[in-house]
């Protein structure tokens, strides 16, 4: 019996052991040792992972007039937009040469000659008005951001009237839904337009886009004649991904890789960009609404801590809603910095003692009890939320965490949560008014919280007619302080962007606005 | 037989019916839709009218009941609408799909039946020896971890540490020097993995318990060779189990294991449900979950038909009871 | 008849006992925690397993160890709550399918069909999303696709001892209905179940982990094997210690659990010769 038994197996386990032999042949053969330093992963092809593209970030395909999509066109050097933005976000010339206001409702735009769309077709004033004429007829934000009421076109030159004053409009031109495209030749079936951007796409699907270089360029030809890239929803992949040498560059990962590639094998390039991490106090709750509580609350969060240790660093503590490297940013206001023996004090003095012992103030027979909203879409807002809970219960809050994609309906419901926490890109166009007229002024369709001062509300007015840029960052501070002195929003930290690349590899960086990833100048040594 | 099949597709049509309504009232129930969740994704500010304007479009302004009759009514004239996130046809997504399923659980089936039948019967044979005490040690490891750090460290292994493997598995290609499978391997062994523990145990118990069975002790003293015992008799018996088992997982497989194909990047309908029901996407969840509900009658029916064509007893059992 | 040796009753009493002391480490979880599992002290994260944290800090440089202990507490109960609720339900529900045939058998069986079918990821999803996150809410979300598994075996059990003789006799000597179910039913379909329902405790555990694996399951701070295997799983380079803590954890509960149900089956059902000596 043994002996048949032996024979048995002893065959199964040969062809089992012939079967890993040969995967690992078949393995070995294909792949090989690692592709060496300054080769490309995938033979002539730029292999680019990116958790930033897909169906879920609403951007999927090429097409600038649908949803998000024109941050992939602009991103993957595909389309342009008449300005963009340098890198403390002014807006300079890209597609357009110069603009000019001729009155507070008229501009008159130059564009730059001698460039060609992929498709063949010369740019001019006309092209562009059929492009942006579709756009204002189709896009769902365009139209109420640009508020443009006619276009002119005339050789090279472009007029556009607004239907009121726009001191920002340039600034909204440079949105990657401005990325000028040939209407002639339309949107193909898989999403895919014709832009005058450094590369052409010749696929595109929901996770993949293959591009080749654009030989009739206006900036000359890129160096890279092959960029593939590739969607990867899985920061743990990617990671490994990028360390097994599958992709020459990543954009997206979590926070805890970065360690991995601090050695000479790898560039990291980072900078700061206009994505906060905040919170709002819930006017309605009995408990925020006492300005000691939401004083006390801004003491306690431990930003430095949050943004050193949590996020390795990469991010930078906030005192206002802008980033440091704006003119109204974090250096022109000045906000509580953790200080609990601060806090503690503040709630002693109002009235908020320890009765109990439990290590929960009361007062009145109120518990210091809040739930703090926030979601788990953003890798940070629950680290943020775990670190808060134990900074604020070591000054005597009480803090339940509520992390929840339901996030969108439970904020409206004012009963159900006392502080919220979120991630918003405050200025994606490096104007400060959008963020005001967004969250905070009265009614404010980020205004969850009920926050409400006519301070505010006539600075926000005066914004917006406002067009020396100089008095727009003046107000933008002033408006800051309102709100921080009010303590109805706090600022956690701003996002620092990063991409990691293999060593070797240029002109592939992160910008404050996150819509610039692969450009003319992307070149592997 | 014919009739017994008839009535089990019958049956197809309420149990369709019960799931479906079932999840689309979870979903509504869960709060959150498409529009809003997805907005929200990008960190921008939309105004109130947009995000309504929006709503309207896709009809998520109407009231639950009229959403989920209408998508039934549409059923019935074999259309599943359109998916919300990519405004393409939700059927033909969903088959578009369905291949790297398909082909991800035929070669995670067989892997399993390769190691797991020779594996089960070696360590019965050998119960209680060196060999078998380190089958089932490793069986028992195989099931105590869960699939999401099996995939990690298989991925870490194999292809960090040796690089033998790509991390992220492309689709099996035709390629001059033939089909390139390497993308194949790693989400496999995952899914095999504990399968093969599974399997192997039960494999293992049920030979056993055959073996122990007088007839086999007769037909060794009768001078049968103990490969023909094992062949003829035991296995045939435990045909019927693993034809069990194997319902039971390709059903689970072919629903699409999420986490697996989420780190594997592999692009089956198991990712494509957990994108839906994050992004709220209600057409392509309803598929999914007609799908599921059709596999599972499905496989159910196959498996007791040939239960019966190998075991003419459990005919008789039904008839009786 | 009963061949059992002293072998097989040995080696269960000796993982009988290893499970009471896990579960006993679990209720006595905050009198054996060296450290307060919630005590952040960001100055220390991402330490290696050292004298002063026997394994490591994580990333708030909370003691992994005090935290592994507390999450055995979570881990443990609710993947014990949810067996037995699941044990119980569906046992009950195929009780009633197996003695009383007929539509009420089909009415059920039918229902059971409906939940087996339900992809258990969506359902998990949804109720996560209906009730909130929460670990409570995940093991509802288990229990609810977890019983049919059970009315199944109990039902076949129950059709399977209806015509037992001794049922009849039962019946001949005026015992009937609920007396009659109690008394003589259940006790001998009592085996198979209890061996599921120990076997299915390392399934329901991985499952649980599996959810908190989706960002379901246990919410912050609170410590539960599952959720700290996900969160810890980025740190799998930098900071193993982060993962595996949590990871061996739930292996060596799980496979306590599995060889305890293993020898319970063997010490039950005589007729398996899984450890003949």
């Amino acid at each position: 019996m043994t002996h048949t038994g032996k024979g048995l197996s002893r065959r199964g386990f040969v062809g089992l052991g012939a079967g890993v032999g040969v995967a690992a042949l078949i393995g070995q053969s294909v792949f090989g040792a690692q592709a060496p330093c300054g080769a490309l992963a995938d033979g002539a092809t730029f292999a680019y992972g990116t958790t930033g593209y897909g169906p879920e970030m609403d951007d999927a395909g090429l097409n600038p007039h649908a949803n998000y999509s024109g941050w992939s066109c602009v991103r993957y050097g595909v389309g342009e937009t008449l300005f963009k933005f340098s890198d403390s976000m002014e807006p300079e010339s890209w597609l357009a040469e110069s603009y000019e206001f001729t009155d507070d409702t008229t501009v008159v735009i130059k564009l730059r000659e001698g460039v060609r769309f992929s498709s063949g077709r010369a740019m001019d004033a006309q092209a562009v008005k059929e492009c942006l004429d579709d756009l204002l007829a189709v896009h769902d934000r365009a139209p109420l951001d640009l508020e443009i009421d006619a276009i002119e076109a005339d050789g090279m030159t472009l007029a556009i009237t607004t239907k009121r004053p726009k001191p920002a409009l340039i600034n909204y031109l440079c949105d990657p839904y401005g990325a000028i495209i040939d209407m002639q030749a339309g949107v193909s079936a898989d999403n895919n337009v014709a832009g005058t951007g450094p590369f052409v796409a010749t696929s595109v699907s929901d996770t993949e886009i293959a591009l080749v270089a654009n030989a009739d360029y206006w900036g000359g030809t890129p160096s890279l004649a092959n960029v593939s890239v590739r969607s990867i929803t899985d920061g743990d992949t990617l990671t490994m991904a990028l360390q097994a040498g599958q992709i020459d560059a990543s954009y997206g990962l979590p926070y805890a890789s970065y360690a991995l590639f601090e050695n000479p094998s790898f560039n990291i390039e980072s900078c700061e960009t206009s994505r906060a991490f905040f919170a709002q106090a819930n006017y309605a709750s009995p408990v925020m609404s006492d300005p000691a509580v939401r004083h006390a609350l801004a003491l306690g969060i431990d930003k430095e801590g949050f943004v050193e240790v949590l996020l390795n660093g990469r991010g930078a503590p906030a005192a206002g809603a802008f980033p440091s490297n704006f003119a109204f940013g974090n250096d022109t206001v000045s906000a509580p910095a953790y200080d609990p023996e601060e806090a503690k004090r503040v709630l002693e003095e109002a009235g908020w003692v320890d009765s109990d012992g439990d290590g929960v103030r009361e007062k009145d027979g109120q518990r210091l009890h809040i739930v703090w909203l926030t979601y788990p879409g953003r890798q940070e807002l629950p680290l943020l939320a775990e670190s808060v809970q134990f900074s604020l219960g070591e000054i005597g809050f009480e803090v339940e965490v509520n992390c929840t994609a339901n996030h969108t309906s439970i904020r409206t419901d004012t009963s159900a949560w006392d502080v919220y926490a979120s991630a918003l890109v405050t200025a994606p166009t490096g104007d400060p008014e959008y963020f005001f007229s967004a969250t905070c002024v009265t009614d404010a369709p980020k205004n969850f919280g009920g926050y409400s001062n006519p301070d505010l509300d006539a600075l926000a007015e005066q914004l917006s007619e406002e067009f020396d840029t100089g008095k727009r960052a003046e107000l933008a501070t002033q408006m800051q302080q309102v709100i921080l002195d009010d303590d109805a929003y706090m600022f956690a930290s701003h996002l620092t962007m990063g991409i990691v690349s293999r060593a070797g590899v240029s002109g592939i960086a992160p910008h404050p606005c996150d819509y610039y990833e692969v450009t003319a100048g992307l070149a592997v040594a | 037989m014919g009739k017994f099949i008839a009535k089990r597709l019958l049956q197809l049509i309420p149990i369709l019916v019960g799931i479906t309504f079932l999840s689309f009232a979870l979903m509504q129930l869960a709060g959150g839709d498409y529009v809003t969740t997805m907005l929200e994704n990008t960190g921008v500010a939309v105004t109130q009218e947009v995000i309504d304007a929006r709503k309207a479009e896709l009809g998520l302004d109407r009231p639950f009941i009229e959403q989920y009759l209408s998508w039934l009514a549409g059923l019935l004239h074999g259309d599943m609408g359109t998916s919300f996130v990519s405004g393409k046809d939700v059927f033909a997504t969903f088959v578009q799909h369905l291949p790297a399923t398909l082909l991800l659980t035929l070669s995670s089936v067989i892997a399993t039946l390769v190691i797991s039948v020779p594996l089960g019967v070696y360590s019965a044979i050998h119960h209680n020896k060196a060999a078998d005490y380190i089958v089932r040690v490793t069986c028992f490891v195989g099931n105590s971890l869960p699939n999401f750090f099996v995939a990690l460290l298989l991925i870490y292994v194999f292809a960090l540490v040796l690089g033998w493997l790509p991390v992220i598995s492309p689709m099996p290609t035709l390629g001059a020097s033939g089909v390139d499978l390497t993308g194949l391997v790693l989400p496999t062994a995952t899914l095999a993995i504990a399968m093969v523990s599974k399997y192997t145990r039960q494999i293992r118990a049920a030979v056993l318990e055959e073996l122990g069975k007088p007839y086999v002790a007769a037909a060794r003293s009768r001078g049968v060779a103990g490969r023909t015992v094992l062949f003829k008799s035991v296995l045939k018996s435990c045909m019927l189990l693993i034809v069990t088992l194997l319902a039971l997982s390709i059903g689970d497989l072919l629903g699409g294991t999420a986490i697996v194909e989420t780190i594997f990047m592999w692009d089956g309908v198991g990712k494509l449900a957990v994108d839906s029901i994050t992004m709220r996407d209600y057409p392509m969840i309803q598929a999914y979950v007609v799908w599921m509900a059709i596999i599972y009658v499905f496989v159910n029916l196959v498996s007791d038909i040939l239960y019966r064509a190998l075991d003419p007893r459990v005919a008789q059992q039904e008839v009786k009871a | 008849m009963s061949r059992l040796s002293n072998a097989t009753v040995r080696k269960m009493v000796v993982f009988a006992v290893l499970a009471v002391l896990l579960v006993l480490a679990a209720l006595f979880a905050e009198h054996l925690c060296p450290y307060d599992p919630y005590a952040q002290n960001l100055r220390e994260a991402l330490q290696a397993p050292s004298e002063a944290h026997l394994l490591g800090t994580d990333r708030y440089g909370r003691d992994m160890l005090s935290r592994v202990i507390m999450g055995g507490q979570s881990s443990i109960a609710s993947t014990l709550v949810c067996v037995a609720v699941v044990a119980l339900i569906g046992t009950a529900v195929g009780v009633v399918a197996g003695w009383r045939a007929g539509v009420l058998d089909t009415l059920l069986m039918r229902t059971s069909d409906v939940f087996l079918a339900f992809p258990g990821l969506v359902f998990a999803l949804a109720v996560a999303g209906v009730l909130g996150g929460g670990i409570q809410n995940a093991v509802i979300a288990l229990c609810a696709i977890g019983w049919p598994k059970f009315a199944r075996i109990a039902r076949s059990q129950t059709l399977a001892v209806c015509d037992a003789s001794f049922i009849q006799a039962a019946r001949m000597q005026g015992t009937k209905g609920l007396a009659l179910i109690v008394r003589h039913v259940l006790p001998n379909i009592a085996g198979p179940i209890v061996v599921c329902a120990v076997l299915d405790i390392g399934t329901m555990m991985m499952e649980l982990a599996g959810l908190s694996y989706l960002g379901l399951g246990a919410q912050p701070p609170m410590a539960e094997w599952g959720s700290m295997m996900s969160d810890g799983r980025s740190m799998l380079q930098t900071a193993p210690w982060c993962v595996l803590a949590p990871g061996l954890a739930i292996f060596i509960t799980v496979l306590v659990f599995n060889l305890l149900g293993d020898t319970l089956r063997d010490y039950l059902d005589p007729k398996k010769k899984g450890s003949a000596s």
